[in-house]
C-alpha cells in the first residue's frame, strides 16, 4: 500500500512539476496531474480481496465527481462576485471611496481605517483575495499614492489587506473546505477568523501607510474615477442591507423564512443593483467579465476536487494524512508559519483538504481547540498567494497597480513584516487554541 | 491558420469533455436507479411506505419502505432504522437481513432498510467511494448501493446559509440540513431529511412504537465508536446489553446521549416521544481520513495499513490489526445488539414482551457471512419489493 | 421548491456565460479550462448529479 501511494503520488509531483516546466498554467498541470495519478493508479493497482480487475469504466465518473465537490462553494463564488463587479460597474465603489477621502482627508489615521474596512468586504463576502484586489484595489491604491505612501509600500498595503479579507469572515475558502472535509460545522468561525483578519489588515496598513504625507483633495478629486450622475449613497447602501438582512432572517426566524441558500441572496442583492442602476449597467459585459475574472480559481477548486478524489482512491491521500498525524507536535507548531504559506504558493486551495483536514483531526485528538486552530491556519495560508508557483494574488496586485519595481526584493520583501505579524499571531492561535475558545461565539 | 489549429485543440478537448460526461452521466443515472431486491420474508406481515404516515413525502425520494412483522400477539414495538447515513452499509444489510430473516412471536417489529432513501442514491464527491458493493450468497452474487451521508443535491437544494436546528435553534454546519442524524425531530415543512425524520416520528405515534434503534458505523478517528449510544429513558437496557454482550460476545460500550447536542436520535426521538432511543455504532475503516486505497474490498474487510499505523500512533479510538473490520463482523455485531435491547426491553417490560426468532446471532453470521441470509430473489415463491 | 427551480435557472445562467467565454476565448489553456469548470454545471442541468 506504502508502495502503490508512493507511485501515484509521484507521478502527481512529477506530471505536475514536467506540465509547469512546460509553460502549463497551475489549473492545467494539476488537472494533468490528476489525471495521470488516476491512469497510473488504474494501471498499477495491487490485487486486492474481493474485487476483480480495476473498473476504467468508473475513471469518467471519478473524473467528474470530483469535479462536483466544492460545486456549492464554486456557486457562491460567482454570484458574490457578480454582486461585487456590478456594484464597482454602477459607480459604487468610487462613489464610496470618494466619499471617505472628502470626509477623513484631514484625519490621517480615520482615513486609514475607513480604507481597510473598503479592502476588507469584498474578500470577506466572497473569500477570495484577487476579487479584492481587481474590486478595490486599484481605487485604494491610488488614494494611499496620494497620501504620500511609496509605490511598493502602496502594493505590499493592497496585497496584505487582500490576503487579509480573504481570510475575513463570513466566508473563509480554506476553514470552509477543511471543515467540510473532517465533518466539522462551519460554525464558530465569525469571531476567530475576523479578529485574525481585522488585526492583520489594521497592522498592515498602519504599519506600511501611516508615513506619508497630507492629501490634496483637489487634485486627487480629479484623478480618482467619477462616478456616474445618478449615483446616490442609498444605490449603495440599499444591497448590502438587502444582503445582509436576509441572512440575518435566516438565523431570526429560521423555520418561518424559506431556505434561500447564500447564492441566491448575492444573486437578489446583484439583481437590486441592476434594477437601481437600469440602463447604467452592461450586465451581459459584466457577467462574462465575472465569470473570466473567476476562471483562475473557479477552475483550480474544480480541478482540486478532481485531485483530492484521484488521490483518495489511490491511497495517497492517506499517505499525506498518515506522514502529518504522525509527525511530532512540536515540529508541527514550529514549522507552521513556513509551511503554510509554501503550500499555499504551491497548490493553492488544495491545501485545505489535504495538509488542513489531518492537521485538525491530529489537533482536535490532541485536546486543541479545533475550530480556533483552523481559524489560525485559515488565516496564514492567505499569505502564500504571493509565493511561486501560484502567486495568484500577489500577481493580480502587482499587475492592477501597475507595480514596476520588482517582485521577490521590492514588494515581497517590503511584505515581510506584516506578513511575520499575521504568521506569528495565526500560530499563537494553533498552539493556544484551547485557551481563546472563548472567542468561538458566533 | 492560428484560428485552425486553436478550434482543432478546442474540437478534440469538447470531443473528450462530452464524452467524460456521457460516460459519467451512465455511472450515475445508474447508480441513481438501481434497486436492491429485498425478499420478503416469513415474519413481514405488511409492507407500507413512509408517505402513509406523512402524505407529502409519498411518491417522493424519500417514501422509504416500512417493512412491518407482526405476530398477532400483543407486546412491545419495536424500530430498526437501517442506514440513517447510507456510507454506513452494515447497517442497511443488518435491516434487510432483519427482513428477510426474522419472525415476531409476541409484539412487533418495523424494520427501514433505507431511511433516507435519497442519501443513498448518491456518491460522495471527493471520496471516490465505489457505487456498489457486492455480497456473495448461496446462490449467486447480491448487488447493493453504496451511498453518502447526505440527502441528494438533486432532491434536496440549496442548503441554507446556516442550518438552524429545528426546534432547539442550535447552529449545525449548512450540509447537514440533509443528514437524517442531525434533522430529528423533524419539521413538516422543512428540508427532505426534516420531513422525513417528521415522518418517522408520525409513524412512532401512529404504530405505538416502544423503542427505537438507529444503526450506524463510524471511522476509528472517531470517539464515538462501538458502543450502544442511549437516551436517558433507556439507560437501563443500554447497560444491561452493553455488560452482557461484552461479557459473551464482543466488546462493547456504552454512552449517554448528550443533553446539549440536538438533531441526533438518540437525543430526540427520546425527548419527543414515549420511545426510549438507541444508536448502535460498529467501526468502519472505510470511514477513516487516513485510509489507504478506497474501494469496495476496504469497505467488505475493513482491512488497511494506513488505519492500522494510525493505530500503532495511539490515534484511534477503536483498535484494528491484520484481520480489518469485515462486513461479517460488523453485521453480526449489529444483529446481536438489536436481539440483546429486545431482550432486555422483554426483561424490564414483562407486560410488553418483544420476542424476535430467526435472526442470526453475531458468531453466527462471523461463522456463515452475511450473505448466506439473504434468499433468491428469483426463487419459486420469492416476494420481492424494491428498494 | 420554488427555490430549487431558481438554482437551476441560476446554474444555467452560469452555463450558458461559461460556454459563450469558452466560443470566444483565444486561449486555447483557458479553453480547456472552462470545459473542466463546465462538466459539474452541465450534469447538474440534466439532474444526473
Ligand atoms: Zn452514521
Amino acid at each position: 500500500m506504502y508502495i502503490h501511494a508512493g507511485i501515484v503520488l509521484g507521478v502527481i509531483v512529477l506530471v505536475f512539476a514536467l506540465a509547469r516546466f512546460l509553460k502549463l498554467s497551475t489549473e492545467l498541470a494539476m488537472l494533468g496531474a490528476a489525471l495521470a495519478g488516476l491512469i497510473v493508479h488504474g494501471l498499477v493497482v495491487p490485487s486486492r480481496e474481493l474485487v476483480g480487475a480495476f473498473a476504467w469504466f468508473e475513471v469518467p465518473r471519478h473524473i467528474v465527481d470530483g469535479a462536483f465537490t466544492y460545486f456549492d462553494v464554486v456557486l457562491i463564488f460567482l454570484t458574490a462576485t457578480l454582486f461585487m463587479n456590478l456594484l464597482k460597474d454602477a459607480g459604487g465603489v468610487a462613489y464610496i471611496v470618494r466619499g471617505i477621502v472628502r470626509r477623513f482627508h484631514r484625519h490621517r489615521a480615520l482615513a486609514l481605517l475607513f480604507l481597510t474596512v473598503v479592502m476588507l468586504i469584498p474578500g470577506a463576502l466572497t473569500g477570495s483575495g484577487t476579487v479584492t484586489v481587481l474590486v478595490v484595489g486599484a481605487l485604494v491604491g491610488t488614494v494611499l499614492a496620494y497620501m504620500g505612501v511609496s509605490e511598493v509600500r502602496v502594493t505590499a498595503i493592497v496585497f496584505m489587506c487582500a490576503a487579509m479579507s480573504a481570510a475575513a469572515p463570513p466566508i473563509n475558502l480554506w476553514a470552509m473546505m477543511a471543515a467540510a472535509g473532517s465533518n466539522m460545522p462551519y460554525v464558530g468561525f465569525f469571531l476567530p477568523l475576523g479578529v485574525l483578519s481585522v488585526l492583520g489588515a489594521l497592522f498592515s496598513m498602519f504599519y506600511l501607510g501611516w508615513k506619508g504625507t497630507p492629501i490634496d483633495l483637489e487634485q486627487i478629486m480629479t484623478e480618482l474615477p467619477k462616478p456616474p450622475r445618478g449615483m446616490r449613497w442609498w444605490k449603495v447602501v440599499v444591497p448590502f442591507v438587502v444582503l445582509f438582512g436576509l441572512i440575518a432572517a435566516g438565523r431570526v426566524w429560521p423555520w418561518a423564512m424559506p431556505v434561500l441558500g447564500l447564492p441566491l441572496m448575492f444573486m437578489i442583492a446583484a439583481a437590486i443593483v441592476v434594477l437601481t442602476n437600469l440602463g447604467q449597467l452592461r450586465l451581459i459585459k459584466v457577467i462574462s467579465d465575472t465569470v473570466e475574472q473567476l476562471l483562475p480559481l473557479v477552475g483550480v477548486m474544480v480541478v482540486v476536487g478532481i485531485l483530492v478524489q484521484v488521490m483518495a482512491l489511490s491511497g495517497a491521500r492517506g499517505l499525506i494524512s498518515l506522514g502529518i498525524v504522525t509527525m511530532p507536535l512540536v515540529a508541527i507548531f514550529a514549522t507552521l508559519f513556513i509551511i503554510l504559506p509554501v503550500s499555499e504558493g504551491l497548490i493553492q486551495y488544495a491545501v485545505a483538504p489535504l495538509i488542513g483536514v489531518p492537521l485538525i483531526l491530529l489537533f482536535n485528538m490532541k485536546g486543541f481547540n479545533p475550530i480556533i486552530a483552523l481559524a489560525g491556519m485559515a488565516a496564514m495560508w492567505p499569505i502564500g498567494d504571493m509565493l511561486p508557483p501560484t502567486s495568484v494574488v500577489g500577481r493580480a496586485t502587482v499587475m492592477i497597480l501597475g507595480f514596476k519595481g520588482r517582485y521577490y526584493s521590492g514588494f515581497a520583501k517590503t511584505c515581510l513584516v506584516p506578513a511575520a505579524f499575521v504568521l506569528l499571531l495565526g500560530s499563537l492561535f494553533v498552539v493556544f487554541s484551547s485557551r481563546l475558545g472563548f472567542l468561538v461565539g458566533g | 491558420m492560428r484560428l485552425n489549429k486553436e478550434w482543432t485543440i478546442k474540437g478534440i478537448a469538447m470531443a473528450v469533455t462530452g464524452t467524460i460526461l456521457v460516460l459519467a452521466g451512465i455511472a450515475f443515472a445508474q447508480h441513481r436507479n438501481f434497486k436492491e431486491e429485498v425478499v420478503l420474508g416469513p415474519g413481514v406481515t405488511t409492507v407500507r411506505t413512509l408517505g402513509d404516515y406523512f402524505a407529502p413525502l409519498k411518491g417522493g425520494p424519500n417514501d422509504a419502505n416500512v417493512f412491518i412483522l407482526g405476530s398477532g400477539e400483543p407486546g412491545g414495538t419495536m424500530l430498526v432504522l437501517g442506514a440513517s447515513h447510507p456510507e454506513e452499509p452494515a447497517t442497511s444489510l443488518t435491516a434487510h437481513l432483519l427482513v428477510e430473516n426474522a419472525t415476531v412471536e409476541q409484539g412487533k417489529l418495523i424494520v427501514v432498510i433505507h431511511s433516507n432513501p435519497s442519501a443513498s442514491t448518491v456518491t460522495r464527491p471527493g471520496d471516490a467511494y465505489p457505487r456498489f458493493f457486492h455480497i456473495e450468497t448461496d446462490w449467486g452474487v447480491k448487488r447493493f448501493r453504496m451511498g453518502d451521508r447526505w440527502a441528494n443535491p438533486l432532491d434536496s437544494w440549496p442548503d441554507p446559509e446556516t442550518y438552524v436546528h429545528f426546534p432547539s435553534g442550535q447552529l449545525l454546519a449548512y450540509m447537514d440540513v440533509r443528514n437524517l442524524n442531525r434533522t430529528w425531530p423533524g419539521r413538516a415543512n422543512g428540508s427532505l431529511a426534516e420531513q422525513t425524520c417528521y415522518a418517522f416520528m408520525r409513524l412512532i405515534e401512529a404504530e405505538g412504537v416502544d423503542l427505537v434503534i438507529d444503526l450506524h458505523e463510524a471511522e476509528l478517528e472517531y470517539p464515538i465508536i462501538g458502543t450502544i449510544v442511549a437516551h436517558q429513558n433507556g439507560l437501563r437496557i443500554a447497560a444491561m446489553a452493553s455488560m452482557t454482550l461484552t461479557a459473551e460476545e464482543f466488546r462493547i460500550g456504552m454512552e449517554i446521549s448528550p443533553l446539549a447536542l440536538h438533531g441526533l436520535s438518540h437525543r430526540e426521538i427520546g425527548d419527543h416521544s414515549n420511545a426510549p432511543a438507541f444508536l448502535a455504532e460498529t467501526p468502519q475503516p472505510f470511514l477513516d481520513r487516513v485510509r489507504g486505497i478506497t474501494d469496495e474490498s476496504l469497505l467488505l474487510t475493513g482491512k488497511d495499513e494506513f488505519v492500522m499505523k494510525a493505530g500503532e500512533h495511539g490515534l484511534l479510538y477503536w483498535p484494528i490489526d491484520e484481520d480489518g473490520w469485515p462486513i461479517d463482523v460488523r453485521v453480526g455485531r449489529h444483529c446481536s445488539t438489536i436481539l440483546s435491547i429486545a431482550g432486555f426491553w422483554t426483561m424490564f417490560n414483562r407486560s410488553k414482551p418483544l420476542v424476535v426468532t430467526g435472526v442470526p446471532r453475531y458468531a453466527d453470521v462471523v461463522a456463515e457471512g452475511v450473505g448466506r441470509f439473504f434468499a433468491d430473489p428469483r426463487g419459486a415463491r420469492a416476494q420481492v419489493v424494491l428498494e | 421548491m420554488a427555490v430549487m427551480v431558481l438554482y437551476y435557472v441560476i446554474t444555467a445562467l452560469f452555463t450558458v456565460i461559461l460556454v459563450r467565454n469558452f466560443i470566444k476565448t483565444r486561449d486555447v489553456q483557458k479553453g480547456i479550462l472552462y470545459l473542466t469548470v463546465l462538466m459539474p454545471f452541465v450534469l447538474r442541468l440534466f439532474r444526473l448529479k
